[in-house]
């Protein structure tokens, strides 16, 4: 790679206008694999990536690698709904995901790259005045934590998002709702090239098309990872393969309270503004359909998990039609909009609905798992803890309750009360 | 003038209008036919850069020919011109223009050029926020409009099992569905077209001596006479499990009048071949068309792309184009082969056009199109020496760089895609062993070849599906030669005009933004595509997919095999959301489940309230104008002298078996073994985990044979449940596990006059037993000939009976307890009454709470080895931080607390400790009571909270009680 | 095809079946059984139930790579009854 990154700007852009080609650089790579690290991510998606940059930022961790065996970006941190909120009943998860929502604010300038942080508002849609109770309870216990959200009686849900019609006559009438205003969007892929172009501009090594598949360990300690380029020595290791976590407890040997689902995602053919929020519907007899609509047009949607274990990333059709069925339900204005592209995504599906930071059988090897619905919004939280956990050994009190034991000790997070069944519905 | 002749139009006329203009088609024209013969070129512009447009295809492919369809509020957007049938008085307007086509003021911001290439928007709008700019950026983007409302009317869902089902109704797709239905196989084909035939109808070739379009006319009858079902107009759409899923959206607007739900046997895909565009500068032009839209035009509808038109190309098949676009009128100028005069073919033909006129040049290519607002002139030159470039005056270029078989089915579920080095793309390779390609779909050109190759993949289906097909000698098709193309992309351009070489032209995507998208290091396929929005567009990348990756693969230098393309997503078409939905929308959106007695509760001013996919009476309007005055209404009623409730929706799993004791005692907390015949038993559920489940009543209706009650919100789990353990950890042992919550309807009678009543209305047959009955136990007999269960057990505190009985007799003797003075209530009562009394509802088991929170410590010491006993014994489990239940009231005795108010200690700024789960207001106590969950430490009787409820209703001090609030010896229930 | 072959009613849409969980290794124990997984990229031993149909549980074998379904019989062993 030559020559440093150009700040981004609408000056950048004109100079660039003027100056031809030549003006921009890769946004990151360039560099060759070295034979060693201090700190070996595995996995480019967005936690390894804010991992590895916060890594260089915040610790100065000098000789940081990134291995990917695919591409910057390519699973979840590309393939999601784009929706980010902390609107969690749980302290353990509502001040991690506020953590997070206050980095996505600024993460635009933080990285100096766009990452189109939309607060459009996130609504939950209440069908009961019980689904009321339950959102109040959350809502009350975000409030304490000095977390934005209302709740909204019909009135003021019609004034908030009039699109919706909330008194039209349906099958399961709506009542009311929560919701969080600075809940949002934000453009999914910008955020991992963002922090790739960030940490590259550290000084981090981002390997591409370098599948890591074996850990080396001398003395109960890691030594380094192997991989499909060869072996490469480490001090610490850190495992963001979120969607693939299962397959890095089956290299290590340590079964893990994850199970890997498809969670799908659809987008129609762009029309002009109708939707100004997200909103999350979710109505008896399995129905749950969350919907936005980019800022290309496209209404963006998605529901339930596929069901059963899978690492296809082919959604079913089923599901398909039932995310579309509770779509036309709140808007049957869109009976003619078409769906362009559906496509689906692994999930790593705790036993308790919350993610996992922690050590992973060696004192040097961290990971970085388990977010089940709740990856996207979580990376930049996520990628400054885990950074923590990584540099000093001692975990954030922000991602404490995160750890692998609690499954054992009984300290569950179960945010729905679930239990150890992802796709119960 | 004289009508238009094609295939598919007739005379008659057909006004509408576009844009305010209004116009006139024929019968059977496209919307893009229509406009095309009508001489309006410019359709649209594209969304970025703001480019007039012009018709580009004829096929649902289209990028440009967007329109607005209808007036406001319901209009469908977005529909591609040359799919759209015309009716008479359609309305359409093209789109992403303001204020109009002709002069678009957002146009001028195409003087920016290279300010607003591929991803600029990731390297500004940061300042202050994204949120700043972001509305007026989503207008600018956006395509067609939102509409307001939609008219699509019901769509039907038919499902189908077949042995084959063909789709694509071509040449191929013909022969192939003959084959499998000459072998017996029952067939359903499916065609996109409102004809079968597809190129047939224009190629001008035979198939065993006539015409193209009367042999698939031939087959169509014989395959419907031997009983396959022909589905024209009907486009297959996607599909998973095996299960194939086929839109018929007539006249190209969406919602479809039909689905198709087809399961076959073995799937042949004959869908045909999408043609490819040539990059060269401008190429965006109206008047800039791919050569087969422009066959079709003049072969279906009589309407002519132009009057003086230059052809380019890269293969034999255009000189066969040419001489039919002359015959059908058009001047053929000149056709440019970018081939070497030594690749090329079809010498007669050239012949018979260079007399005619046509100059055909080899080894050349049109550099750009040339012309302000419309194509006026082609500028072409030697490809050897770009320089010595000319431009021939014509108003249409009609490019065709080849073909790309249709890859979108054969690469779900298990496809492979290959790289083919004879047309220069990808085909889909191997396939599931159920699943056959054919024809163009399998890289099969040439009419003859394509015909054997559809009979050969119809036998094979007609075998996989069972049938023993006899040897079909295939048709004898005689038809263009095969095109011997060289794959051509794009024609030699300066750096500064790759700007105007457009790839993918909705989404404005040139060679100049892929050269942009490697600089920044996007370079895999997938990051080009993500970056540049390559294939993103409602073409779902059939125009620019393929040559994005072929110039990209340019660039880089790779072979195109290397450098792949991206991955194809469904809907293999767009496919309407109504569509979609099929008949669940609105009421039929989920079925509603009603219980026996959900007439009576209409026709008694019930206000009725969903409860999972139950209706429920929340109040009756007699009683008051809404729930909290009607409610308390109700439940002073039934503490006073009495009342009825419809208890139907409880679960009730009925277990039998010499082994059924035992299997409940590994289902329960506590033993079901010791409950005697005629006694029943309040008993709760562990989840595996350990935390509680379920709840409810168990019968022991004999030695061998109990009934488990569960809530009625959990009574589908609860079943599967049960099933699970019946199926797994007791297999093979002697129980039984039916659902028979149907089976029994269910009316509590609760009050000091229950039993008083009851003895009037079930008579004296019953006078024994109700007498006998203690708390808990239960007596059958029967009522006006039917089977009743009365089981003496209390929801509210009071004595209070359950009326189990078949459904035939629950109206008349609901009826009759009405009339002996038992008024009903609703939902709203039975909380208040259960609260008071510190029952549990979901509200309390809520799958976070172990037995321990809820109060039950002295079922897990009875030490019953069940179901998630085992992960109870966790260390936190017992921590003094677990929750406890306890009843809560208001500090001054006077205020409203809610369910769902949060409670802290009364220190200001503290965290919460626990929540309000229900909250009433008691007409017993006088006043608002609840219960909530408060860690043990804050749980004495007595304790000062505060219940924090910023949502809602603010700060209220609350004192913590015992969780029963009314009748703590419970004197009233044992009476 | 992804159908399952239910050995009662037959092959049979997917939506006619619900997935429960993932079977443990041979010889878990109670936590071990309750909350941790064995992944694998071959093969996933599950429980069903074709709760659309005779509401019979299921022992099925899949490759969750690919989508096969390599083996679906009744959880008390054997096939149709």
């Amino acid at each position: 790679m030559s020559g440093p990154q150009p700040r981004y700007s609408a000056w950048s852009l004109l100079r660039a206008r003027l100056s031809g080609d030549g003006y921009w650089r890769p946004l990151w790579g360039g560099r060759p694999l070295r034979d060693a690290y201090d700190v070996v991510v595995v996995g480019a998606g967005g936690h390894g990536l804010a991992t590895a940059f916060h890594l260089a930022r915040d610790h100065g961790v000098a000789r940081v690698a990134v291995l990917e065996k695919r591409l910057v970006g390519y699973g979840n941190v590309g393939r999601n709904t784009t929706i980010v909120r902390s609107n969690y009943l749980l302290p353990e998860n509502h001040y991690f995901y506020e953590d997070s929502l206050r980095r996505w604010e600024t993460l635009s300038r933080d990285l100096n790259y766009n990452v189109m942080y939309s607060p459009r508002g996130v609504v939950d849609l209440a069908l009961s005045d019980d689904d009321l109770s339950g959102m109040a309870r959350r809502g009350n216990a975000m409030r304490l934590a000095g977390i934005d959200c209302e709740l909204l009686d019909l009135a003021a849900l019609e004034r908030f998002c009039p699109e919706l019609e909330p008194r039209r006559t349906r099958r399961f009438p709506i009542v009311g709702a929560l919701v969080q205003r600075r809940g949002g969007t934000v453009r999914h892929d910008a955020v991992a090239w963002g922090y790739a172009r960030a940490a590259s501009a550290l000084g981090v090594d981002i390997i591409e098309d370098c599948e890591v598949t074996g850990l080396r360990t001398a003395g109960g300690v890691a030594t380094g990872v192997e991989t499909t380029r060869g072996y490469v020595r480490a001090e610490r290791v850190v495992f963001a393969t979120a969607g693939h976590t299962g397959m890095v407890g089956t290299m290590l040997g340590i079964p893990l309270p994850i199970e890997t689902h498809l969670l799908q995602a659809m987008v129609s053919e762009p029309i002009k503004p109708l939707l100004h929020t997200v909103l999350v519907y979710v109505f008896p007899g399995h129905g749950e359909t969350y919907i936005c609509q980019s800022d290309r047009g496209g209404l963006v949607m998605g529901g339930h998990l596929d069901g059963f274990p899978s690492y296809t990333r082919e959604g079913r059709w089923d599901r398909l039609e039932e995310v579309v069925e509770g779509a036309i339900e709140l808007f049957p204005q869109i009976g003619g909009v078409r769906i362009l592209r559906q496509w689906a995504g692994t999930n790593d599906m705790t036993m308790d609905g919350s993610p996992i930071i922690d050590r992973l059988g060696y004192d040097n090897v961290f990971v970085n798992a388990g977010w089940c619905y709740g990856g996207f919004k979580a990376i930049p939280a996520s990628g400054a803890a885990c950074a923590a956990l990584v540099a000093t050994g001692t975990a954030p009190d922000l991602i404490r309750a995160f750890r692998l034991s609690r499954f054992a000790s009984g300290h569950l997070l179960d945010e729905r009360g679930g239990g150890p069944f992802p796709v119960r519905l | 003038m004289t009508p238009r002749r094609g295939t598919r139009v007739g005379p008659d006329a057909v006004r509408f209008s576009f844009d305010g203009r209004t116009l006139h088609g024929q019968v059977g024209d496209t919307a893009a036919s229509a406009l095309l013969a009508a001489g309006v070129r410019r359709v649209g512009r594209s969304v970025k850069y703001r480019r007039l447009r012009g018709v580009m295809t004829a096929g649902p492919e289209e990028p440009n020919a967007l329109f607005t369809v209808g007036t406001a509020p319901a209009v469908i957007p977005n529909v591609p011109a040359p799919q759209l049938e015309l009716r008479e008085g359609m309305v359409l307007r093209s789109q992403n223009r303001w204020p109009s086509l002709e002069f678009d003021v957002a146009s001028l911001l195409q003087a920016g050029g290279g300010f607003f290439g591929a991803g600029f928007y990731y390297k500004t709008f940061i300042w202050p926020s994204w949120r700043t700019y972001e509305s007026l950026i989503r207008s600018l983007a956006g395509l067609g409009e939102a509409p307001g409302a939609c008219n699509i009317g019901p769509v039907a869902v038919e499902h189908l099992g077949c042995d084959v089902l063909v789709a694509g109704g071509g040449a191929a797709g013909l022969a192939a569905a003959r084959a499998a239905t000459r072998a017996g196989a029952r067939v359903v084909l499916c065609e996109r077209d409102p004809v079968c035939g597809g190129e047939l109808e224009f190629e001008g070739g035979t198939v065993d001596g006539r015409a193209g379009g009367a042999w698939a006319e031939t087959v169509v009858a014989e395959l419907r006479a031997a009983g396959a079902r022909v589905l024209t107009g009907t486009t297959l759409v996607g599909g998973s499990g095996g299960e194939m899923i086929a839109h018929a959206e007539p006249g190209g607007l969406a919602g479809a009048n039909a689905v198709y739900k087809i399961s076959p046997r073995a799937f042949v895909i004959a869908m045909g071949a999408v043609e490819r565009p040539i990059a060269f500068v401008d190429n965006d032009l109206p008047g800039v068309m791919l050569l087969g839209a422009a066959e079709r035009y003049l072969a279906r509808y009589g309407a002519r792309a132009g009057r003086d038109v230059v052809l380019f190309a890269s293969h034999d098949r255009v000189y066969a184009s040419a001489a039919r676009l002359a015959a059908g009128g058009m001047r053929v100028r000149a056709i440019v082969d970018a081939r070497q005069p030594d690749e090329i073919g079809a010498a007669d033909l050239r012949d018979a056009l260079g007399r005619d006129g046509t100059e055909c040049l080899a080894g050349h290519a049109v550099l750009a199109a040339s012309g302000g607002r419309a194509v006026s002139g082609a500028r072409i030159a030697p490809l050897a020496a770009p320089r010595q470039a000319r431009t021939v005056p014509c108003d249409a270029i009609l490019v065709s760089g080849g073909w790309t078989p249709a890859l979108h089915a054969g690469v779900q579920e298990g496809g492979a895609r290959l790289y083919d080095p004879r047309s220069g793309g990808f085909v889909a390779g191997e396939q599931p062993e159920w699943r056959l390609l054919a024809g163009a779909a399998n890289g099969q050109f040439e009419l003859g070849p394509a015909l054997a190759d559809g009979v050969a993949a119809g036998m094979r289906a007609a075998r996989i599906a069972g049938r023993q097909p006899l040897t079909d000698p295939p048709p004898d098709g005689r038809g263009d030669a095969a095109p011997r193309g060289r794959a051509f992309w794009r024609s030699p351009a300066s750096s500064a005009e790759e700007k105007r070489q457009f790839v993918d032209p909705q989404n404005d995507v040139t060679v100049a933004d892929l050269r942009a998208s490697l600089a920044e290091g996007f370079v895999d396929i997938e990051h080009v595509k993500r970056y540049t929005a390559l294939g993103f567009g409602t073409d779902q990348g059939r125009i620019g997919g393929l040559l994005g990756a072929a110039v990209l693969a340019e660039i880089r230098g790779r072979p195109l095999e290397d450098v792949g393309t991206s991955r194809l997503r469904p809907p293999f078409h767009p496919v309407s959301m109504r569509s979609l939905a099929g008949w669940r929308v609105g009421a039929a959106l989920r079925p509603a489940r009603r219980t026996p007695l959900h007439d009576w509760h209409v026709e008694h001013g019930a206000v009725l309230e969903s409860m999972g996919l139950w209706m429920r009476p929340r109040f009756y309007r007699a009683n008051g104008d809404d729930a909290f005055a009607a409610g308390i209404a109700e439940a002073r009623r039934v503490r006073d002298s009495g009342g009825i409730a419809d208890g139907s929706t409880l679960g009730k799993i009925e277990v039998a078996g010499p082994d059924a004791a035992a299997f409940l005692d590994r289902l329960y907390l506590s033993k079901a073994s010791s409950i005697r015949v005629g006694r029943s038993k309040y008993m709760v559920n562990l989840r595996e985990d350990g935390m509680v489940l379920d709840d409810g009543i168990v019968l022991r209706l004999a030695p061998d044979r109990y009934i488990a009650t569960t809530s009625s919100g959990h009574g589908p789990h609860m079943l599967s449940h049960f099933e699970h353990y019946r199926d797994t950890d007791w297999s093979g042992r002697a129980v039984t596990v039916t659902d028979v919550t149907e089976a029994w309807a269910a009316i509590v009678v609760a009050g000091p006059r229950s039993r008083d009543a009851l003895r009037g209305v079930l008579g004296a047959e019953w006078e024994a037993s109700l007498a006998r009955l203690r708390h808990m136990d239960f007596a059958t007999g029967r009522f006006g000939g039917r089977e009743l269960t009365v089981l003496r057990a209390s929801f509210s505190g009071e004595l209070a009976f359950e009326l189990h009985c078949r459904p035939a007799i629950a109206r008349p003797l609901w009826e009759a307890l009405v009339a002996a003075g038992l008024p009903p209530y609703g939902l709203e009562a039975l909380d208040i009454l259960r609260v008071e009394k510190g029952y549990l509802t979901t509200a309390e088991i809520n799958g976070q709470t172990t037995p321990f929170d809820l109060g039950m410590e002295g079922l897990v010491g009875l030490g019953n080895d069940c179901i998630g006993r085992g992960l109870l014994e966790r260390p936190a489990f017992r921590e003094a931080s677990r929750p406890g239940l306890v009843g809560l009231r208001a500090a001054d005795g006077k205020a409203r607390f809610l369910a769902g108010a949060q409670l802290t200690d009364r220190a200001a700024g503290s965290r919460p400790l626990g929540y309000v789960t229900s909250s009433v207001y008691s007409p017993a106590c006088r006043e608002w009571i609840g219960l909530a969950l408060v860690p043990r430490s804050h749980a004495a009787a007595g304790a000062l909270l505060l219940a924090r409820d910023p949502l809602r209703e603010g700060d209220v001090e609350v004192r913590v009680t015992p969780a029963v609030h009314f009748d703590p010896g419970a004197e009233r229930m044992k009476s | 095809m992804t159908r399952l072959v239910c050995p009662f009613c037959g092959p049979r849409h997917l939506r006619e079946f619900e997935f429960h969980k993932t079977l443990p290794a041979p010889g878990a124990g109670e936590f071990a059984s309750v909350y941790e997984r064995v992944d694998s990229l071959e093969l996933s031993v599950e429980h069903w139930q074709h709760v659309g149909g005779c509401r019979g549980w299921l022992l099925v074998r899949r490759n969750p790579s690919t989508g096969a379904v390599l083996d679906c019989r009744l959880v008390g062993g054997g096939g149709a009854a």
